[in-house]
């Protein structure tokens, strides 16, 4: 992708031979160098109070959703905790031993008995029936609290994230190329999909802890006001409770972390020998690579071996600790009962609560494993957001005339990506409307860096480039792009139907264009050999398509969006002659009557264009027609003469009639595009140019 | 408890195809699993009854709060409180001798159990041929092996004690109840199947709402993913506006499913805990009634209510178990799905030949086959010899079943017998890997795993010696490219390493090949990537190497394939013509077509040698 010299810097030292070999290594050191300074930037806090606080902003437009659930929070908590009282104060105390010696302590309850005893007289019924039906009253209030804040609780979170999760996703479609030069797509990735998830799992586990907090507390000042020394007793086994749940999280930590690595690595062994399983097979490593797998299941079962041990014990001193406080509490507070200082009740109240106090408690070991991970994700998603790297935008854009002439200027253009290599040097050349211009050079001359340019990828200075005369940096990137076609090496193909990748969704596209564009470029026999023709599923990636087909289909795609102007970097792998040649006719008729710029690799498409640009080390060596060009006996013919030395074959073929050429090329297109595909594998119809192999590639 | 961890793995896991809702028919296949288990009986019932004491511990601890209470409430009952909390304490103590070693014996054998499973899963699949793999996709097969083994780790180390214990901690939770009373006890477990049923339909209930989560959660990763893949034709095309709207619009359509989820299973929360409460009702409507006519005490009227919790919960919980079970099942057959398949290609069963030393005479013989589900034939009586040290070219457009015949020889098309030959004698005859230790095919699609280039091309054998490696590698026209490398041999390629372009990949794949000296190699249409010049490099390097070796090599450029002693020319599965070079020029049919049209890829070298000597100050490399 990236220009291969481009940012070379240092290692442009020894541009040996294979010029190919340099691309591959540059351009991804740099990528490892720029995008690691995407990620070091991180800061890796723990708690990142900042952060919080911006998350916080984005719920602004919830905040009377999420506001209420928080209020719902704390009354369905409050029911929550009468519930024991009216259960013990009033059922026990009031009604069922009302003769006990306890009976009488004052003992607060909340109203709660007086409310039974106003209910007994006034509704003329038995104290147990009231406190029946108030009990069935407080557990509906409770649950339907607690609903209804579950519902708004995530509503309002997951609509904060779904704009959130939007706007990351707008910024970074609108992120230039020069960032995504540097940037791993996969990570940014993440950043959209399971870092916003994080997210969501830190704002409800939050506002849920939170809840149970808001229990632990009231249940503590409930204890406080029954019996203040009882409640000391009760709470000795909180501490121990928290302090085991924080060496449990210490201890398991390193232990998580390596069983997540052994099964990440276990998976990956596994998916790459899936992948190249031929290879696998052919030479003959099937028991070593069993072998090798052993060793990571091996390893995943001993760290699953280790988290067991801190496990169990973790699971015995929460199943101990409830069953311990209860002891006390009855040892305790059944001494306090004895001596009338509490009721009965009271006691029993104290064991229920205790219960619901320990959860809490051990739930916030998870909570920090939720917060941790969270405050990672969120600093990942607003470090990408924050990531000023745009492109220059003129303040009041150019108005754009309806259609466009097709003039093209390059006016002495000097160009360098980040690096200080200069990869265009003082480039001038023009181009008339509809005028072809093949540009050749060797790899690494700075020829794709003309059409990044043109398309506006990047920026470069004023009064460089200009289209029917008007300087390119006075015109908004996104008008120039719907003016200027461009069709890159690979051509990316976007799950969907046919139809969905010549439009590219495109509301302006109707079916009728899209289908006379794939008619034109050649590339409707084949969309109709499809199973459901232009309504087919196209794999991502699409793997069911031949390289010849996707690159008809670019052609399509570029037909239908109808620029005035066209750039396209022709594919360099071969192909077989059938579909090449169809692929030349389509290429031919896209470029009819359109200002094209052509990096060419093949005599054909070199010797359809008007003028050839022969650049070389970013300088504009020659220009000319053929005939100029090979008259000049420079760069070009060399070239010329070297991929296509042998004169007398190349004279036969340019010395054909324009009927038998014509007649080759059809008895060609006609055999590899009509004819019907023998292999006829399940799920292909007649293949077409290059009709899919029965045999999946593994 | 700790699902957060484990949870959080199995999102991020392996899409797979959308599963069917597993049901309880498929609970047979669990039977699969006895094997597993099997050498474990002694240890597992050891475990089981050891956990059976420990509930019933557990209870036991509301009968001493009973008598605790009792002896606080009733004047006649001596006051006795230290004795309960005494006996609570050493309850708690027992419970904790026998827990943590059972339940660490248990969870120890259900990751073994996994373990276990994995190793057959991998080691069975490693030696699958291509119909199992049309079958089933890598990411399919990731899936079962990641997601669907987690599911079975799932029941048996909670599934098999928590169906063992249900049972037991409901025995004796009734009898306590039933021995304090009998009335009550009846009352109260009424409503306990309607909890038990609700359950069961709330795990199967949630099934659908969770699928369509996660498939709107799948649309929005993926809309993401191809977007930024393909974000500078999106920017190209200008396209940015639209896309952002697409992605809102799936964004909006995720939350609103994982709104739903939620909103099903809140009220399913709901109605489960209204019906969960009856019974507490009953024992305080019904409890106190029978506290105030002084039938029970409140002793046990508060101990009722300890007990209950105790039935109740594994009742609920009954729901849950059979849907992780059911779940387990469907796993399980997914499972032995692969476990259990049978690679079709396999060494004959009689006498096979032994090879020490092989000429390399490879002959087909009316090589006719079908793919399986095929309509036509893909190949149709091809014949073709290839004599010791000869190389052969195949030539033909895609899809005329020129890879086939390769595969062929290596098996990965399993042709019947007697149609291909080694040395005369039927390759189902000898040891499929001895076969394919003397036949060497460098695949189509090139593969490069993550690891440095030197493991890469002594994939077969590590041992290997540098000097071996760069002679390939040279031969492949590699060389250059791996000097040029910061670590050189060393650097790790692949999709955790450095990305290598196309035909940088095409000529490592080729280089693996040749490093291995196999007396037969099989080139399919290796050079479609590399550039004409560093083709005929690769040509001379190929003549190097394997002078006096076999090659066939497909091809679709005359030029890679007049080097050849003889062409073939395949169309629709059958030989079109062979020849040499020269005699197919002079027959003038197909292949005179493709060499006039493909002239200009032709290659004089003298004259090509003159010209890069005048510009090599130049350092033009390639066009």
């Amino acid at each position: 992708m990236a220009d291969p010299q481009v940012k070379s810097g240092d290692t442009a030292k020894q541009a040996t031979g294979s010029a190919a070999a340099a691309r591959g290594i540059d351009s991804s050191q740099e990528k490892l160098r720029n995008y690691s300074a995407f990620d070091a930037q991180l800061t890796h806090q723990a708690l990142n109070v900042q952060m919080f606080i911006r998350l916080l902003k984005w719920t602004k437009p919830y905040r009377v959703t999420l506001i209420s659930a928080a209020v719902l929070v704390l009354v369905s908590s409050a029911f929550m905790l009468l519930m024991p009282i009216m259960q013990n104060r009033v059922i026990i105390d009031m009604i069922l031993a009302p003769g006990s010696p306890t009976a009488n302590a004052a003992m607060a309850d909340y109203g709660l008995i007086d409310l039974t005893e106003f209910l007994m007289a006034f509704l003329q019924i038995p104290g147990l029936a009231v406190a029946l039906i108030l009990y069935i009253a407080l557990f509906c209030v409770q649950s339907l609290l607690g609903i209804a804040q579950q519902l708004l609780l995530t509503s309002g979170a997951l609509k904060t994230l779904r704009d959130l999760r939007v706007q990351l996703f707008a910024s970074l479609e609108q992120k230039p190329a020069s960032f995504y030069d540097h940037v791993a797509v996969g990570r940014v990735m993440t950043r959209v999909t399971s870092d916003v998830d994080n997210l969501y799992n830190l704002i409800t586990s939050f506002i849920q802890h939170a809840g149970d907090f808001v229990v632990f507390f009231m249940a503590l000042f409930i204890m406080l006001d029954f019996a203040f020394d009882l409640t000391l007793v009760a709470m000795l086994v909180i501490p121990f409770c928290a302090l085991a749940t924080y060496l449990f999280r210490m201890a398991i930590k390193e232990i998580v972390r390596a069983i997540r690595d052994s099964v990440s690595s276990m998976n990956q062994y596994m998916q790459e020998d899936l992948m190249g399983i031929e290879v696998v097979q052919l030479s003959g490593r099937e028991e070593h690579n069993f072998e090798e797998f052993q060793d990571r299941n091996k390893e995943n079962r001993k760290q699953e071996f280790r988290q067991i041990n801190f496990d169990v014990l973790f699971e015995m001193v929460n199943m101990s600790l409830p069953s311990i406080a209860t002891a006390a509490i009855i040892w305790y507070g059944g001494g306090k009962v004895v001596q009338e200082e509490i009721t009965l009740g009271t006691m029993i109240v104290f064991t229920s609560y205790l219960n619901m106090m320990v959860q809490p408690v051990t739930a916030l070991g998870q909570l920090f494993g939720t917060l941790f991970r969270s405050m990672a994700s969120g600093e990942r998603i607003f470090q990408a957001l924050d990531w000023e790297e745009r492109l220059h935008e003129p303040e009041e854009p150019y108005e754009l005339p309806e259609r466009l002439e097709g003039h093209i200027e390059f006016r002495n253009v000097n160009f360098s990506y980040l690096s200080s290599e200069q990869i265009l040097k003082d480039v001038s050349f023009k181009i008339a409307p509809g005028e072809k211009l093949a540009i050749v050079g060797p790899t690494g001359s700075g020829k794709s860096t003309i059409i990044r340019l043109l398309a506006r990828f990047y920026d470069f200075d004023d009064d460089q480039i200009f289209i029917d005369g008007i300087d390119l940096n006075r015109m908004a990137s996104h008008d120039i792009r719907e003016r200027v076609g461009v069709v890159l090496q690979d051509f990316h193909i976007f799950s969907g139907t046919v139809l969905d990748n010549i439009s590219l969704n495109n509301p302006n596209i109707t079916r009728e264009r899209a289908i006379w564009a794939a008619n034109v470029v050649n590339a409707d026999p084949f969309i109709q050999a499809l199973p459901d023709g232009y309504d087919t599923e196209l794999s991502e990636r699409g793997h069911n398509l031949s390289q010849g087909q996707q690159q008809l289909l670019a052609f399509a795609r570029v037909l239908a969006a109808d620029t005035e102007i066209l750039v396209l970097d022709e594919a360099t792998s071969s192909i077989d002659t059938g579909t090449e040649l169809i692929i030349q006719d389509g290429l031919h008729k896209l470029t009819e009557g359109r200002t094209s710029i052509i990096i060419a690799h093949r005599l054909q498409t070199i010797q359809e264009c008007d003028r050839i640009l022969v650049l070389h080390h970013g300088e504009v060596k020659e220009i000319g027609t053929h005939d100029e060009l090979i008259e000049l006996k420079g760069i070009y013919y060399t070239l010329h003469e070297l991929q296509f030395q042998d004169s007398t074959r190349a004279a036969e073929l340019t010395q054909l009639t324009p009927e038998e050429r014509a007649r080759r090329r059809a008895r060609w297109v006609e055999m590899n595009s009509g004819s019907d595909d023998p292999t006829g594998g399940p799920g292909m119809g007649p293949g077409g140019i290059g009709g899919g192999s029965p045999v999946r590639p593994i | 408890m700790y699902v957060g961890s484990r949870g959080g793995a199995a999102r991020s896991g392996f899409g797979g195809p959308t599963r069917e809702r597993s049901s309880i028919k498929h609970l047979g296949h669990l039977k699969k699993l006895l094997p597993y288990l099997k050498r474990y009986k002694w240890i597992l019932i050891i475990c089981i009854f050891a956990l059976l004491i420990q509930r019933w511990c557990m209870a036991y601890f509301p009968q001493l709060m009973r008598t605790a209470i009792d002896s606080l409430t009733y004047d006649h009952i001596d006051v006795n409180l230290s004795g309960p909390a005494l006996g609570m304490l050493v309850l708690v103590a027992i419970q904790a001798i026998i827990y943590i070693p059972a339940r660490r014996v248990l969870r120890r054998m259900s990751i073994t159990i996994t373990y276990d499973l994995r190793k057959r899963f991998f080691h069975n699949v490693q030696y699958q041929g291509p119909a199992f793999f049309n079958l089933f996709s890598t990411g399919d097969l990731m899936s079962r092996a990641h997601n669907d083994v987690n599911q079975v780790r799932m029941a048996a180390s909670w599934g098999w004690v928590q169906l063992a214990t249900i049972v037991f901690t409901l025995c004796t939770g009734l009898y306590y109840m039933f021995d304090m009373s009998v009335e009550l006890s009846i009352y109260v477990l009424l409503p306990t199947p309607f909890v038990a049923i609700t359950g069961f339909f709330m795990a199967r209930g949630m099934y659908p709402y969770f699928r369509e989560r996660q498939e709107a959660q799948a649309r929005v990763s993926t809309l993401a993913q191809e977007n930024l893949n393909g974000i500078r034709t999106i920017q190209a095309m200008a396209q940015e506006e639209h896309e952002i709207n697409r992605f809102r619009q799936v964004s909006t359509e995720y939350i609103k499913k994982y709104y739903r989820a939620v909103r099903y299973q809140a009220f399913m929360g709901f109605a489960m805990s209204a019906i969960t409460t009856i019974s507490p009702l009953i024992i305080l409507g019904y409890g106190g009634y029978l506290v105030l006519q002084g039938e029970i005490t409140i002793g046990t009227f508060t101990a009722f209510t300890a007990y209950l919790m105790m039935v109740t919960q594994p009742i609920a919980s009954i729901g849950w178990s059979l849907s992780m079970f059911t779940a387990a099942a469907a796993s399980t057959e997914r499972i032995f799905e692969v476990v259990d398949y049978i690679p079709e290609v396999k060494d004959s069963s009689g006498s096979s030949v032994e090879i020490d030393e092989v000429q390399g005479r490879l002959e087909f013989k009316n090589l006719s086959y079908t793919y399986p589900g095929g309509a036509t034939k893909a190949l149709n009586n091809v014949n073709i010899v290839l004599d010791p040290g000869e190389t052969i070219a195949i030539l033909g457009r895609v899809g005329s079943g020129k890879s086939t015949v390769l595969r062929a020889a290596v098996r990965f098309v399993d042709t019947p017998r007697g149609m291909v030959y080694l040395d005369g004698h039927d390759i189902c005859d000898y040891n499929i890997r001895d076969l394919r230790r003397h036949i060497g095919l460098v695949p189509q699609y090139p593969f490069l795993f993550s690891a440095t280039i030197k493991e890469n091309l002594t994939y077969d054998d590590p041992s290997r010696g540098d000097e071996e490696i760069w002679e390939a590698a040279h031969a492949a026209g590699l060389d250059d490219a791996i000097k040029d490398l910061l670590y050189g041999l060393d650097t790790i390629v692949g999709e955790r390493g450095i990305t290598l372009s196309g035909g940088q990949k095409q000529r490592a794949t080729l280089a693996r090949g040749l490093i291995r000296q196999t007396e037969i190699l099989l080139l399919d249409d290796c050079f479609s990537s590399v550039d004409t010049e560093t083709e005929e490099r690769i040509i001379e390097g190929l003549h190097a190497m394997r002078s006096d070796l076999s090659t066939i090599l497909i091809s679709h450029r005359v030029s890679t394939a007049r080097h050849a002693d003889r062409i073939y020319v395949l169309d629709n599965g059958k030989i079109l013509e062979s020849g040499t070079h020269e005699e197919l020029l002079s027959k003038g049919g197909y292949y005179a077509d493709l060499e006039a049209i493909q002239s200009n890829q032709d290659e004089d070298r003298s004259k090509r040698d003159r010209l890069i000597e005048k510009l090599q100050d130049e350092q033009v490399t390639a066009v």
